[in-house]
Parts: structure tokens; C-alpha cells; sequence
């Protein structure tokens, strides 16, 4: 029987007519039940003893031959030794029928393939320890065995069945014969078997015997056993499939007793794994032909087929077929919208289900029906006003088709669209970025800004603004890390007069709207038209109305945070700093957000970025090294911005890490430049911390301001041979050397060079204006720095000459200078009349300053020891206020004389204190006597260096 | 060859040794020795032998470089067969102490004193040279012998550095060594012909003062100075936290022992068994007085360090 099903599957039956296929299917599995019936019976009647005891030889004897064929000796020796065992077991049996041909046959080919095996000497060389042993085994008990049978061995051999033993088909017609020789029922199917194909002939012997044989296993083991690496390698092509249905169908077979009673119904559902089967010839199983097809025989049809949903055994791709087929009838038969949208609904969930697993992504023709669907369930929903879809209508109160009333629907399209934006998202993250693949895909994005415009339109007047605010949300999801171009074209004067721009921007006609983000640039060449668009908007507007709305309306926390987050980066990525920093002020957003959950941690990180990098483009090189500077100190940016897994040195990932971060990540046009960001963040570092450097060269209590760029300045230095800079870092660095000595020429063209403007400052949308403020920084703070260094070796200096230096205005030379000045960094005036700085001469040398630290340490240290001292002279060291007391005896005047003559005495016991007590005591005294050079030690401390020089 | 700039200073302690001396080939010998070995730690061992108050060194041998990180290599094996090799050509071969080198003077340290200790507890006169090779590129020759006051090996033997013990023992870190003068006795051909190269070169007069490198030696000289005043006073800190949990300590333990007093007053007026009194060492374990090894050596190293900056003023 089941060869005339595969038949059914072949080619020619597709052009068959429908009726026949029907009648064809209809018989078969009648027939099957007929054949199984059959079986029973002999099973019951005929299989005495003998049957019963030679088909157990023969499975073993089978197994037997499977184990021979992949060489496995110790299964081999198992099989041996169970077959030993029947053997005895049928002894009586083969007494009085004589021994088994096939029996003797098994032995001897045993033999010989035993003796092969030992003959093959590399062959035993290669062989597992246990496998050799087992040969050996082997070999010894069935020499030993066939002994006893040498008789019937010999009469064998004398007339062997003429085959060969390795050739599959032979040796399983063969056994046909064989098993004809003793049973009758078995030559019947196996004569049947001959007409048939060789290996489905073995197949449907697997079949046959199925209920017979105790282990599955082994059974399924048969099924490929004529070649094992068949069932590995033989995936496609038609063997498989139909190994695959006629799985489905023994399934169905087994099934079936229960499903007796389900009517038409039930077996039309089977119907369609018919092979081949086309559509069009399925619709009649769906509904009987002269069933009337009503609504509400199509929605029992729609609950039958999602009953299965879900289920262990349901074929997906089956389901959505299905769902498609019925969804077609139900259009044919003009069943309604209500209907429509039922099934549309089903049929997009059925597609959401298609994947086993939510980590893995749609194929793409499925995204492309779900699209389509998504659209025409739209598209429907937006033409008929009348169709209420909603999560909360019961199932009973379901209205499909009555046209007085309006339709109601259970469902929700707005989580329906936000789980098709979720897939979008796995999509792109399943893509390689740097693929056409990609692009493709990135293309559709357009398409679920417009199904999310529709739908934003269609609900707009329906449901309540908490779920408004999840639409405004997913349309602000695709907008806020779009750069708007057309914000550059408006002139920079015109900038500060943004409102009527904005109104005229409205008006302006459709422009191209950049995919990409801006600062990135990476997507700049993927631009489309917004022609979906109907109205232009400025996104800057739509984003603000967007966004306050949710302000003003949500009423979960987390929308509003990434609304704000999302506004934020809008404000960022569009130049508008003030407006950015503002509102990160306001939102106090840095306080809490370690405790939102990870997807927003991450969009603050992106925000943050942004933030800096628009504070950077407006010059605030403090804000912008502040703002990036969590994220770029760890060296960890690129997994803080999702923008890719970083190698984990120390432990591995488990394996659900992994995946639940993978699905964090960030789609690849949304990134941000790690590069740029690096470079700005190092820029900023380095026109920060080369001047403090030189203005702190010698303070014990320096502090690095930037980690990473130290850490970068170092690994230059370890460098025996520096070279000419190659990449952005070794830039930075190289220009960083040139501005500690001042010269912010050769510091310009490093960071300013050709290389840098292709790989980082050309990313920027305002190149030209970004380029232009580096350089006047780069002059300001190599000033600062030169002045910093260089103005020990000066007595004065000319601001024309510094002017002309550093090619800055006058005016703004004499601002830096004072600025420095009134900071107290610099230790000089301005001499007006000359036009110069008139520098003071304070700094003092290296050794004056280590002198100075030195001092201010050992003050520490006696004020230790004179701690000590105290507890010496028994007075206990006692609570915070006695403390505090002793400082002011220390600083005050008569108790001070009688503790210090102590400490004299206390120094003469022992000469550890000597010095200091006496040190101390002198100090007193020469503080007493009205401040002169000695008791300059503690004010020293007290004011520092600058004290030490203002004194001189 | 200028002689040792050590100072002459007599030692008031009746010791075995009242000077060393030197002969050049040993002073040379450690000189070539940390040239070799640059600016790592150089150490060898001293042979001569003890004449009187004199304690005559006249060879040495370095110890080889890499011996730590061999495991097989043992010390004593090789110092045997050395000092049987210099037998057999008839040197002296007693061993009388041991030679390192030091920067800044920042060689007092616990293993020196280990091993000084051990020298000297088995060979009585056993000495150790400290020889600076900074101030050999200066153009000067600084070679020093130590050995450890009775005092110290008297402490040092039984380990004991509680502050009751230095206070009874009236152990500074002044009184850590002793240091014994140096003589450097060369044969009259090679006095002869210093001599002669003195005629024959400038003016050997150096003014120290006039020396640009100065400054920076002062620098690095001032920068360990901090590093151990740093230190030193951690220590001190440590110590006056002791002390202020001592003194918590037994004001806890005071008023244990009051109320318990009172406790018993009050027990006994009511006619009541008083209670026992139990061991308040007990219930108060006493504090572990921290060692002062540490504080003594750093103020050994600070004192050294001074010294070794008040040279080069």
C-alpha cells in the first residue's frame, strides 16, 4: 500500500483529477487497517511455537546483520550470544522441523566474516580496544559453536543460496525467500515486496512487522539498514519526504482507532499531507462538497485548525497552508469582514508561531507574507470602520456576521504590530551588517514605518492614550535615531529662529529622508523616499509632539524614560545641545537609571553618547569628555551600546547569556561609531589633561582626569620605535607629544590630517564648522600648555609674539592669559603699556618641590609620633574632642610651653623622639616669636605651593 | 686610588673587630662584580682573616647570579667548593663575612639583618661591606663595613621586638650597627704606582658641589626618603592604634572589674555566695603588641638615606 502512495506522490498523479485523488486516498487507509487485521490473525493462529521461535531468530538474526555491516564487534558478540540462547530455546522446535536453512546460513556467514575481520590486520589495528577484543571473543565461540553444527554447515556449503552477502537487495530478497521457506502468510507479503522497489520493500517489511518487533529502535535501524549513512545523508530529495509522511501517516495509523468516529472533518485533516498535493484539490476535504460553508462553519473549521496550535506534532508550515486555504474560501464565499479579519488574525499568529524558538529570526519570505498580511489586515480594518477589534471582546460575544450590528473581534493589532516591529529588530540582528542581505531588509523598514503610521492612524480615535502611547512609542522607536538632513541645508544664522523655520519646513515638498543615522554615516547612501508620508513633517516637531504626549499622558514609567531618552538623542543627534542637555537635567535620569531594566540602560548609554558627542561639536569639551567618559573608561563601549559581544577574558558565557544578549543588540544602522566616539572622547581628554598635566607637573595630589587616554599615552611610550601615526589612537597620541611642547601646528595636522577626516571627523554632518572649532582649541590649550611649561624660562613675554605664535588674535591671547592668571595658574601680570606677561618667578625648581613634599610628610610624621608621645605621658588618646583640644594647644601659646618641655625630657629617653620633639619645639618657639621663617613649615603645608611663592 | 671616605670613628664598644682591612684586589673585585651585575643586587662572599683587632680581608668571590631561580643550585655546596678551589692556589679561604651593593644607602633591610645575624652568630667577626656604586661613577669610592651591636644580636636572638623589650634593652635604630673603619692596605709596588698616575693625572681634588649631576641623585635620594617617611609614619599610625585599643582594652576591663565589685557588695550584704573571680585575662585577651622590627628599620633606612644625602651636600 504504500508504494501506490508514493506513487500518488509522484509527478504524474498531480495532473490527475481531484475526484480521484479523493477516492484513491479514501481507500488507502481502509487498506492499511485491513492488512494490520490480517496480521493479528496470523499472529494469533498460525505462529505456534516454530513461527514464534524462528521469528525471533530472524530479528536477532537481522540485528545480527546490521551490527556486521557497521563492524561493531561487541554488539556483534551481544547478538551472538542472544541468538545462541534462542537457538536453545527452540531446540525442541528445530528437533522436529530440522535445523533452520537460514539459521545455518547466519552461521556461516558469520564465520567468514569473523575470519575476514581477523585476516584484515590493519583493520584489527584500527579497531577500538573493546571491538578487537570482542572479535577475538567472537571468533573463538563460533569456531567453538559451528562445531556442533558441523553437519548442517557442510550440507550448506554444499549448496549455498546463491547471493552475496554484502549486495543489499539480494540479500534482503533473499530473506524473503527465506522466511517463504517456512511461513506462508510472510511469502505473501514478500512476493508483494519483489514487485516493489528494494528499499521500500524493506521499509514496508519494517513496516509490517512493527507490531511485532519489541524495540523501535531497532526497527528504525532496519528501516535504513541496508545503508546506515542514508538516513544522514539522504535529506533531500524525495526519499526523505516520503520517509517523512509515511512517519506521519504510521502516526495517523495509530491514532486512528480513537478518531473513528470524527467525521469528514477529521480525515480532510489528514488529507493534506498527501504528497503533492496541490491547494486546489484539497478545499474539498476542508468542507465537504455539499456542505453549505456559513460562518459558522468556517469559524469550527478556524477553532479546529488552532486547536492544534501549539501542539507537539502540528506542522506549522501546515497550520499557516491551512489558515491560507480557509481564509480563500471564506472570500470566495463573501463570509465578510468580520470573518476576514478573524482568520487574517489567526493566520499572522500561525506565521508569529512558525519559528520553534523566539530567538530566531522569520525566513524572509515568511516577513514578506507577514508584511503583506499585516498590510491587508490594515487595510481591511481601515475600510471598515465598523469592525471593533479588541482584546477584551469574549469569544461568545464575538460578532462575525451579522451586518446590522457592528463586527466585534477578539484581538489586539497593536501588539500584533509590536511583535512584527520585534521581528523586524531580529531580522537586521540576524543579518550581516555588511551584506546586500541587509540592505534588503533595511528596505522593508520603510514599509513598518508605514504599517506603523497606519496604524497609528487607525487607532487613533479608538483606544485609550496608554495605548496610544505604545504606537507613539514604536513610531518614535524608528524615528529618533534618524538624522534629519535638511536640518544642515538651513543656514546657521537662520538657526536661532527656529519656529517659522519649522512651519516652512512643513510646507516644504517631499525630501528625501536619510535612513541612516548621522553621525555613523555608515547608512548614508541607503536614502529613500517618504512618498508613504502624505504630510512632510519635520521630524524634530513630530518627535517633540510625540514625545509630550507621552509626557503628558503615560502612564507606566517606562515609556515615559524612553521617550525622554529618545527625545534627548533626537536633540543630540539634531545639534540642539542646550535643548538635549536641558532636558537630561530635568529628567534626573542619571540617578535612577541603574535600576531600569537592561534595553533602557542601553538606550541611556546611546543617549549619553549622543549627548557628548553634541556637546563636543559645540565646543563644551568638558561636557563632552564628562558624558562619555562612563562609557569609554571600562574599554567596554561596544557591549555598553549593544553594538556587539565583547570576548569575555576571564569566564565564559553560558549559553542563555549569550542568547539574551545577542537579542539586546543593537541593529547595525543604529550604531554609533565606536571610532568617532573614541576619538572624540580622546580629543577631549587630551585638550583637558595635557595642559592640567603641565600645570601640575609636580603636585603630589594630581590626578589623572582621563584613564584611558593616560593609558594610551603610555603604551606609545613603551614603544621603542615610534613610527608616523597610523591609526586614530596613535594620532591622538602623536598629537598629544606635539601639544606638551606647545606646538599646536604639527598637533593640528595630526588630529586634523587626512586619515582622521576620512575615518572620523567626516561622520560629523558639519564637518567643516566641527573641523574649525578643533583647531581654535587646539591653539587656546597649547598656549595654556606652553605657558604652563616654558614660563620658568621666561621673565617676560610679548603678547604680539604670542599672537603671532599661535596665530590667535591678540585679544583673545590677553583672555587666555588672564584668565590663567585670575585662576592663580599662572604666576604673573600683565604689563599693559609693553603689551606682555611679566612673569614672577615663583614656580620652584623640581628638588624645592620634592623638598616641600618631603617636609609636609615628615610633619605628618611627627604629628604621629608626638600622638605617641602623648600616650607615653599617660594621657590616654582619647575621644575626638580631647583631639581637638591638642590641636589647638598645639597652635596656641602657653599650655604649649609646658607639654613641650615634657616632650624634651620624653625625646632624651629615647632617641626616636629626640629629634622630633626637639624639631617641634623649636617650631613653637620660633612661631611664638612672632612668625618668622622657621614656623614656616606648617603654614607652608597649610597654603601649598603657591603660598611658598607668593611669600618670596 | 682615593682611600675609603668612611669616617674613622671609634667604635666605644669593646669589639672583636676594630678595623678591617681592606686589600684592593678586593675592593676592585666587587667594584668589577656590580659592574657585571648593573642595577641589580650584587652579593658576594668576604675571605681573610682575623688578626688581632684587625680583621685582614684579602679575596672575595661573588655569589652567582641566577641562583635563585635554579632550584638544584645549592649555596653552601658552592661556597665549599669555591673556598676549596682558593685553598688549593693558597688564598685564604676563612670566611669572615660578606660584601652587597646598595643604592642611596637603602640597604638596611630584614634580610640583611637575617643574614648578618646568621653570619655573625656563627663566625664571630663576620662583617658586611656595603659598597655604593653610584658614587664609584661619581668618581668616588664608597665601601662600608657593618656589624650588628650586641644589642641587636642579642634581640634578634630571641626575636623579640615587643616595645617593652626595645625600651629594656635601650635599642635604637642608632644602635643597629656598628661600623667598624675601613683600611685599604694595598702592596708598596701598587702604592708606588698610584702615586705615580696621581703625578701623571689632573688634580684628583673633586668639588662635589660643582657637580650638575647632583640634583637629580638628590631627586631620586628625596623621592625613597618620602617613600619611607611614608611609611614610617603608616607604622607609627599602627602603633598609636595599638595603643588606643589597648587603652579601650583596659577601660573595658576596668569596668568589668567594677561591676563586678559591686556585684559582690551587693551579694554579700544580702548574705549571698559572692561570685568567683574569674582570670581577666580571659575574658580580655590581651593585645598582641605589634612588632617594632619595622619602625627600627625604617628609621635605620631613613638615617642611612640622610646620610647618604648629607654626602653629596
Amino acid at each position: 500500500m504504500a508504494s501506490r502512495f508514493f506513487g500518488a506522490g509522484s509527478s504524474s498523479s498531480e495532473v490527475e483529477s481531484s475526484s480521484d485523488e479523493e477516492e484513491q486516498v479514501q481507500k488507502a487507509p481502509g487498506r492499511t487497517f485491513q492488512f494490520s487485521d490480517e496480521e493479528e490473525d496470523t499472529k494469533r493462529i498460525v505462529r505456534s511455537a516454530k513461527d514464534k521461535r524462528f521469528d525471533e531468530l530472524e530479528t536477532i538474526i537481522k540485528q545480527l546483520r546490521n551490527h556486521k555491516k557497521i563492524k561493531d564487534m561487541s554488539k556483534i558478540l551481544e547478538s551472538f550470544d542472544e541468538l545462541t540462547r534462542a537457538m536453545k530455546k527452540a531446540n525442541n522446535v528445530v528437533e522436529k522441523e530440522g535445523m533452520p536453512r537460514f539459521y545455518v546460513r547466519c552461521l556461516v556467514e558469520l564465520e567468514t566474516f569473523i575470519n575476514e575481520c581477523w585476516a584484515d590486520k590493519d583493520g584489527r589495528k584500527s579497531m577500538s580496544k573493546n571491538n578487537s577484543k570482542s572479535l577475538s571473543t567472537m571468533r573463538q565461540k563460533v569456531r567453538k559453536y559451528n562445531k556442533d553444527f558441523e553437519k548442517d554447515i557442510t550440507t550448506y556449503m554444499e549448496s549455498p543460496d546463491a547471493d552475496v552477502p554484502d549486495e543489499v537487495e539480494g540479500s534482503e530478497s533473499e530473506e524473503s525467500a527465506d522466511e517463504a521457506s517456512f511461513s506462508k502468510d510472510v511469502t505473501a507479503k514478500a512476493s508483494d515486496f519483489q514487485k516493489a522497489e528494494a528499499e521500500e520493500s524493506s521499509d514496508d517489511d519494517f513496516w509490517g512487522s512493527s507490531d511485532e518487533s519489541s524495540s523501535s529502535s531497532s526497527t528504525d535501524d532496519e528501516a535504513y539498514g541496508e545503508n546506515l549513512a542514508a538516513k544522514f545523508l539522504k535529506k533531500t530529495g524525495p526519499g526523505t519526504e516520503k520517509r517523512e509522511k509515511r512517519k506521519r501517516e504510521k502516526k495517523e495509523l495509530k491514532v486512528r482507532p480513537e478518531e473513528e468516529e470524527v467525521e469528514n472533518d477529521g480525515q480532510g485533516e489528514w488529507t493534506v499531507v498527501t504528497p503533492g498535493a496541490g491547494m486546489v484539490r484539497e478545499r474539498p476535504k476542508m468542507f465537504t462538497k455539499d456542505q453549505e460553508i456559513t460562518v459558522e462553519a468556517v469559524n469550527k473549521k478556524l477553532h479546529e485548525i488552532l486547536a492544534a496550535r501549539g501542539k507537539k506534532g502540528t506542522d506549522r508550515s501546515e497550520q499557516i497552508e491551512l489558515l491560507t486555504e480557509l481564509m480563500k474560501i471564506s472570500t470566495a464565499h463573501n463570509l465578510g469582514n468580520g470573518m476576514l479579519v478573524k482568520i487574517l488574525f489567526s493566520l499572522i499568529m500561525s506565521v508569529y508561531d512558525y519559528n520553534p524558538t523566539v530567538s530566531l529570526c522569520m525566513k524572509p519570505e515568511m516577513w514578506q507574507k507577514l508584511l503583506d498580511l499585516v498590510q491587508d489586515l490594515l487595510q481591511i480594518l481601515e475600510g471598515n470602520p465598523a469592525i471593533v477589534i479588541n482584546e477584551k471582546v469574549m469569544e461568545e460575544l464575538e460578532n462575525l456576521e451579522s451586518t446590522t450590528e457592528e463586527f466585534r473581534v477578539r484581538g489586539c493589532v497593536l501588539s500584533m504590530i509590536e511583535r512584527l516591529d520585534e521581528e523586524f529588530t531580529k531580522m537586521l540582528q540576524a543579518c550581516d551588517a555588511h551584506s546586500t542581505e541587509y540592505i534588503d531588509r533595511l528596505k522593508d523598514e520603510k514599509m513598518v514605518c508605514c504599517i506603523i503610521e497606519k496604524l497609528y492612524r487607525y487607532l487613533e480615535s479608538r483606544v485609550t492614550s496608554a495605548d496610544l502611547c505604545r504606537v507613539y512609542m514604536l513610531r518614535i522607536n524608528h524615528m529618533y535615531y534618524k538624522f534629519d538632513y535638511t536640518t544642515i541645508a538651513r543656514p546657521a544664522d537662520e538657526k536661532a529662529a527656529e519656529k517659522p523655520l519649522e512651519k516652512e519646513a512643513e510646507e516644504k515638498p517631499p525630501e528625501k529622508e536619510a535612513e541612516a543615522e548621522g553621525s555613523s554615516g555608515e547608512e548614508t547612501k541607503i536614502t529613500e523616499d517618504t512618498q508613504q508620508v502624505e504630510v512632510v513633517v519635520d521630524p524634530s516637531v513630530l518627535m517633540d509632539e510625540l514625545c509630550k504626549y507621552i509626557y503628558a499622558k503615560d502612564i507606566t514609567d517606562r515609556i515615559r524614560t524612553r521617550a525622554i531618552l529618545c527625545h534627548i538623542y533626537h536633540h543630540a543627534l539634531h545639534n540642539r545641545w542646550f535643548e538635549a542637555r536641558d532636558l537630561m537635567m530635568m529628567s534626573h535620569l542619571q540617578d535612577t537609571i541603574q535600576h531600569s531594566d537592561i534595553p533602557i540602560q542601553i538606550l541611556y548609554n546611546r543617549t549619553m553618547v549622543q549627548l557628548g558627542l553634541c556637546a563636543f561639536r559645540h565646543a563644551s569639551i568638558q561636557d563632552a569628555h564628562n558624558c562619555l567618559l562612563d562609557i569609554q573608561s571600562g574599554g567596554r563601549a561596544k557591549e555598553l551600546l549593544a553594538q556587539g559581544l565583547l570576548m569575555q577574558r576571564q569566564q565564559e558565557r553560558r549559553p542563555e547569556q549569550e542568547k539574551l544578549e545577542k537579542q539586546r543588540q543593537m541593529p547595525f544602522h543604529m550604531h554609533i561609531n565606536l571610532e568617532l566616539l573614541e576619538c572624540v572622547y580622546l580629543v577631549s581628554a587630551m585638550l583637558l589633561e595635557i595642559p592640567y598635566m603641565a600645570a601640575h607637573e609636580f603636585d603630589p595630589r594630581r590626578r589623572m582626569i582621563s584613564k584611558s587616554f593616560h593609558h594610551q599615552l603610555k603604551i606609545a611610550e613603551r614603544q621603542t620605535l615610534t613610527g608616523p601615526p597610523e591609526s586614530m589612537r596613535e594620532h591622538v597620541v602623536a598629537a598629544s607629544k606635539a601639544m606638551k611642547v606647545g606646538d599646536w601646528q604639527q598637533c593640528t595636522e595630526y588630529i586634523l590630517s587626512d586619515k582622521m577626516n576620512v575615518k572620523v571627523w567626516n561622520l560629523f554632518p558639519e564637518t567643516d564648522r566641527v573641523r574649525e572649532m578643533i583647531r581654535q582649541r587646539i591653539q587656546e590649550e597649547s598656549l595654556r600648555t606652553y605657558l604652563f611649561t616654558y614660563s620658568s624660562v621666561y621673565d617676560s613675554l610679548s603678547l604680539v609674539t604670542l599672537a603671532e605664535q599661535f596665530r590667535m588674535e591678540r585679544g583673545l591671547v590677553h583672555s587666555v592669559i588672564s584668565k590663567m592668571i585670575i585662576n592663580e595658574e599662572l604666576m604673573a601680570s600683565m604689563d599693559e603699556p609693553s603689551q606682555s606677561v611679566v612673569m614672577h618667578r615663583t614656580e620652584p625648581s623640581r628638588l624645592q618641590s620634592l623638598a616641600l613634599q618631603l617636609s609636609e610628610k615628615i610633619s605628618i610624621l611627627v604629628e604621629n609620633n608626638e600622638k605617641l608621645l602623648e600616650i607615653k605621658q599617660g594621657i590616654l588618646p582619647g575621644t575626638q574632642r580631647r583631639d581637638g583640644g591638642y590641636q589647638q594647644r598645639g597652635y596656641g601659646g602657653d599650655k604649649w610651653a609646658d607639654g613641650g618641655q615634657r616632650n624634651y625630657q620624653g625625646g632624651n629617653r629615647r632617641g626616636g623622639h629626640q629629634q622630633s620633639g626637639g624639631y617641634r619645639n623649636r617650631n613653637q618657639q620660633d612661631g611664638g616669636g612672632g612668625g618668622g621663617g622657621g614656623g614656616g613649615y606648617q603654614r607652608r603645608n597649610q597654603d601649598g605651593g603657591q603660598g611658598y611663592g607668593r611669600r618670596n | 686610588m682615593a682611600s675609603g671616605r668612611g669616617s674613622r670613628r671609634t667604635t666605644e664598644s669593646e669589639a672583636t673587630v676594630q678595623y678591617v682591612q681592606l686589600d684592593g684586589l678586593v675592593v676592585l673585585n666587587i667594584i668589577k662584580h656590580c659592574e657585571e651585575v648593573g642595577s641589580e643586587l650584587s652579593q658576594g662572599v668576604l675571605l681573610g682573616l682575623l688578626i688581632g683587632n684587625c680583621l685582614e680581608i684579602t679575596n672575595c668571590f661573588p655569589f652567582p647570579r641566577n641562583a635563585l631561580d635554579d632550584p638544584d643550585f645549592d649555596e653552601m655546596q658552592y661556597q665549599m667548593e669555591m673556598m676549596r678551589h682558593l685553598r688549593y692556589v693558597n688564598i685564604d679561604h676563612l670566611h669572615v663575612g660578606w660584601y652587597q651593593s646598595t643604592f642611596f644607602g637603602g640597604f638596611v633591610s630584614k634580610a640583611l639583618m637575617d643574614s648578618q645575624f646568621q653570619y655573625q652568630h656563627s663566625l664571630d667577626e663576620s662583617v658586611v661591606l656595603i659598597y655604593d656604586p653610584l658614587k664609584t661613577t661619581q668618581g668616588y669610592l664608597s665601601v662600608k663595613a657593618y656589624r650588628l651591636t650586641p644589642q641587636t644580636m642579642a634581640i634578634y636572638e630571641t626575636m623579640d621586638f615587643s616595645p617593652e623589650n626595645i625600651k629594656q634593652t635601650k635599642m635604637a635604630f642608632s644602635k643597629i650597627f656598628d661600623e667598624v673603619p675601613v683600611v685599604i692596605k694595598n702592596s708598596h709596588l701598587v702604592n708606588a704606582l698610584c702615586l705615580e698616575i696621581e703625578e701623571i693625572g689632573p688634580p684628583t681634588e673633586k668639588y662635589s658641589f660643582l657637580d650638575l649631576a647632583t640634583s637629580s641623585v638628590l631627586e631620586k635620594n628625596i623621592k625613597l626618603l618620602m617613600d619611607t617617611v611614608d611609611e614610617l609614619s603608616q607604622d607609627s599610625n599602627k602603633f598609636h592604634n595599638h595603643y588606643r585599643q589597648v587603652a579601650k582594652q583596659n577601660q573595658a576591663k576596668q569596668q568589668y572589674v567594677q561591676k563586678r565589685h559591686q556585684e559582690n557588695a551587693a551579694r554579700t550584704a544580702k548574705g549571698e555566695v559572692a561570685l568567683p573571680e574569674e582570670d581577666i585575662n580571659k575574658l580580655f585577651k590581651p593585645l598582641l603588641p605589634p612588632s617594632r622590627l619595622d619602625n627600627l628599620l625604617l628609621s635605620g633606612t631613613n638615617c642611612f638615606y640622610l646620610a647618604c644625602f648629607l654626602a653629596w651636600l
